[in-house]
């Protein structure tokens, strides 16, 4: 493939084509695959986006955008042939419109960045994703991010009002609006969560929130599995939202307490996070409501935290599962899939089952409110067979996801790692029609080859995200 | 109701064979809506119920003909409801209707609105295949957002047979409160009032008057209510039914209704034609006489986009025109849903 055209396209500089200046491009944090791009572009205008988007799609070359490059489901990882289209240089915000509360960003901004600018107008960004100090807008966009508030505040796709995107022929074109409606089909909706296989986003405008005034947390301990997931459940029948809900399970908090010291129960068997905010007067209610009818469920202990600072600490337990993972084994891999609320305990069991059937340790860790599970598989990829084996009882969790009404992936993507299940996800017409909706944007194929939807006659290789000695590719992110 | 399935299935076959296209019909009360177009009815009124409803999960799974009544009272015997307050237009408007127009209500700007509580749909394309997008848990990433596309689309893209939506509590407590003030006023306070920490859920001006609801919990509505110094309004119950409704008086006038979602910030020149204004400034009625096209420009140079809500001329463009880019991508997109364009043709824009 000839790449050197595009250095006529950009300025000096932003097109890479050295091996050791691409090496760095490889991966995204799904680590365990690597590709080396045919080259890559770092443009810092929309105009020469536009030029190498229609570039590629006259010599039929492939593109790869990438963002941070902190997604875990290898989305970004690169093309062997093609091109990988940086949008790090994209890194301004635009506009701030406190009174409008919007912000309109260029799609390479750091998710915690945002709000970060509209701090002092009292204003935030809600979804927050774990890696947010590090993973981009666009990112963010391309895979509908979640995080530990979306129970609550929604996910991406609730938070964003205006894409502009530019199309493989390099067409630019906006989506969406400043206003609450837009004309036409939801192409907003669509292009949430479309892990870069339609068009590459090249602005986002983002709702801001007023930040709420008072906010606290509770830590409920169980020795009960179950009697933990059906308090969640009891929480919700009870009408309250919780703006955060999580659930650790007995593993998960012995890794976590030796780890970080957050004074968790260690002989609690399950233990549940819940934290409210809205008014003072408000949270203290509903607290108290919440500290009731968790004791009526079986909790063993009930904890409200006293004040902000105790609130950090009961977070920073469950926001330190990841790396007590990395402490307690060579290697995690970590899953994704959503169920209904109900089945918790039932999945908890399952996933326990083929952890002896498999003869490899697992962490639960959990978003409850919204029935996102991120189990660890503990293994140590020195061990010959051992990754294989940990791959097999990943896809297994998964399938237990699937069976129980649920999804294969909550907020990580699909990309290569999940490909080979999206084949038990759907069946052939649904993936057909996805491809076919593909092709109603790049007929040609060339975004993000590979991705997202696997081709009807084969299901790609099935990879997965492992971490070899505690270190991921971003250890200083947080993940949980 | 597999045999319905079956039903839809062939008609479908039979509309692409005689290339006779379909027209998708559930209680009919939105029939004003959207273009006029021809051909055979294809009734969706005889599939109805609740499929699966289950409280502690926050989701509600229903057949597309059910209507809105059984389904607010289902929610209501649990304390719960549909927190983009859609429109019931009469007693046969059922959720298959709902979410095709991807019409929300008064609660819109504060809580969301129809797509956003989508978690899934099970359809029938263009082609006669059934289909499952989405399901029912609350985050869900794998595939395209096609239950979200399909909302607001008219049934254009595909026959909607299951609706999977998130429900939300109902609100322990609510007040409304109102003030006289001029439209300049009644704009800016409510803007002073969606930068506040309180519980809005629902903004009004008809013209005279500002209209705030508060829901919530009953100290905090009660606190809140102090501070935006308004006057407690006693009938608000059917002053917002109303409205949600499309029964407001600006409704009843002869004259073409336009619906106009603009930014909050925006300054709309309304003349001296009847308006009534919500959303926080962010939706228009307007009562006017003017050309369509002063109508769209109006809304797109402010950064929204018009529908004409209710029409006298049966032939007039319904929906903001779209720029070529988009209307491309639209028509690449139908053509991937339904290539024989035998459902809904036309009810949106004329080419899709």
């Amino acid at each position: 493939m000839d790449f050197s055209k595009l250095t006529e396209i950009l300025p000096t500089g932003a097109v890479l084509l050295s091996e050791e200046s691409r090496r760095v491009y490889e991966c995204d944090a799904l680590s365990a695959h690597r590709v080396m791009p045919g080259c890559v572009v770092l443009p810092d205008t929309v105009e020469q986006v536009q030029a190498i988007l229609s570039y590629c799609h006259t010599n039929d070359i492939p593109v790869v955008a990438r963002g941070a490059g902190t997604g875990l489901s290898g989305g970004a990882m690169p093309h062997a042939e093609g091109v990988l289209l940086s949008l790090a240089k994209f890194n301004k915000i635009i506009e701030v419109d406190p009174i409008q509360r919007t912000a309109r960003v260029q799609p390479g901004v750091r998710n915690l960045a945002i709000s970060d600018a509209v701090k002092s107008d009292g204003l935030y960004y809600a979804p927050d994703p774990s890696s947010q100090i590090a993973c981009t807008i666009g990112g963010n966009v391309a895979e509908n991010s979640g995080g530990v508030h979306c129970l609550k505040y929604g996910l991406t796709v609730h938070n964003i009002m205006q894409l502009k995107l530019v199309t493989i022929e390099g067409e630019l074109i906006t989506v969406g609006s400043h206003a609450f409606d837009s004309a036409g089909y939801d192409l907003l909706a669509l292009l949430t969560g479309s892990e870069g296989m339609l068009a590459v986003i090249v602005e986002v405008t983002v709702k801001l929130v007023p930040k709420p005034p008072f906010s606290r947390v509770l830590l409920a301990a169980f020795d009960d599995v179950e009697k933990a997931g059906n308090a969640v459940a009891g929480v919700i029948a009870e009408g309250i939202i919780p703006a955060g809900l999580e659930m650790m399970d007995k593993a998960g908090v012995r890794a976590v307490e030796d780890f970080v010291h957050a004074g968790y129960p260690t002989d609690a068997e399950a233990i549940l996070l819940c934290e409210l905010d809205g008014s003072q007067g408000e949270v203290e209610t509903g607290l108290n409501a919440v500290e009731q009818l968790l004791t009526r469920y079986g909790a063993t202990e009930v904890r409200v935290a006293r004040n902000d600072a105790e609130s950090d600490l009961f977070w920073a337990g469950r926001k330190a599962a990841f790396p007590a993972a990395g402490r307690v084994a060579p290697d995690y891999y970590c899953m994704d899939g959503t169920i209904p609320r109900k089945h918790i305990a039932q999945v908890l069991s399952g996933i326990n089952d083929l952890s002896k059937k498999y003869k490899l340790d697992v962490i639960n860790v959990f978003h409850a409110g919204d029935g996102n599970l991120h189990p660890l598989i503990l293994y140590d990829i020195a061990i010959p067979g051992e990754l294989k084996r940990t791959e097999a009882f990943g896809s297994d969790i998964l399938k237990l996801c699937i069976e129980m009404g649920g999804t294969i992936t909550g907020e990580h993507g699909v990309g290569i790692e999940k490909i080979s299940e999206m084949c038990i996800q759907f069946s052939d017409d649904e993936l057909e029609q996805f491809h076919a909706v593909k092709a109603a944007f790049d007929k040609k194929g060339l975004l993000n080859p590979g991705k997202a939807v696997p081709t009807l006659n084969r299901c790609a290789e099935f990879g997965a995200m492992h971490v070899h000695a505690g270190k991921d590719k971003f250890p200083e992110l947080e993940r949980y | 109701m597999q045999e319905k399935i079956k039903i839809i299935q062939d008609q479908i076959a039979n509309a692409i064979e005689q290339h006779e296209p379909l027209k998708i019909v559930g209680g009919d009360s939105k029939a004003f809506l959207g273009r006029n177009i021809v051909g055979t009815s294809l009734e969706m009124s005889d599939y109805s119920g609740v499929i699966n409803y289950e409280p502690t999960e926050l989701y509600i799974t229903v057949r597309a003909g059910t209507t809105l009544n059984e389904i607010n009272n289902t929610l209501a015997k649990h304390g719960q409801m549909l927190v983009f307050e859609p429109p019931q237009v009469n007693a046969r408007t059922t959720i298959g209707g709902v979410v095709a127009t991807g019409l929300s209500g008064p609660r819109r700007p504060y809580s969301g609105s129809v797509r956003d509580y989508v978690l899934g749909v099970h359809c029938i394309n263009g082609l006669g295949k059934e289909l499952t997008f989405g399901g029912q848990v609350m985050k869900n990433v794998a595939g395209y957002d096609l239950s979200r596309l399909m909302t607001g689309a008219y049934g254009t893209l595909g026959v909607i047979l299951d609706i999977s939506l998130k429900v939300m509590p109902l609100p322990e407590f609510e007040l409304t409160c109102h003030q006289s003030l001029s439209l300049d006023d009644a704009l800016a306070k409510m803007l002073e009032l969606s930068a506040l920490a309180i519980p809005l859920s629902a903004s009004c001006y008809d013209g005279e008057a500002l209209f705030i609801r508060l829901s919530g919990d009953e100290k905090v509505v009660k606190t809140s209510s102090k501070t935006i110094g308004m006057d407690v309004f006693e009938q608000a119950r059917q002053f917002w039914n109303e409205l949600r409704d499309y029964k407001s008086s600006i409704f009843n006038s002869k004259n073409n209704i336009w619906r106009l979602s603009v930014p909050v910030t925006s300054v709309l020149d309304v003349g001296n034609e009847p308006c009534l204004i919500e959303w926080g400034g962010g939706l228009y009625w307007l009562d006017s006489k003017r050309p369509a096209e002063e109508i769209f420009n109006l809304a797109s140079a402010a950064g929204g986009n018009a529908m004409l809500f209710k029409g006298t001329d049966p032939q007039q463009e319904i929906f903001q025109p779209l720029t070529d880019g988009l209307l491309s991508l639209h028509k690449n997109l139908k053509n991937a849903f339904d290539p024989h364009s035998v459902l809904n043709p036309g009810k949106m824009y004329a080419t899709i």
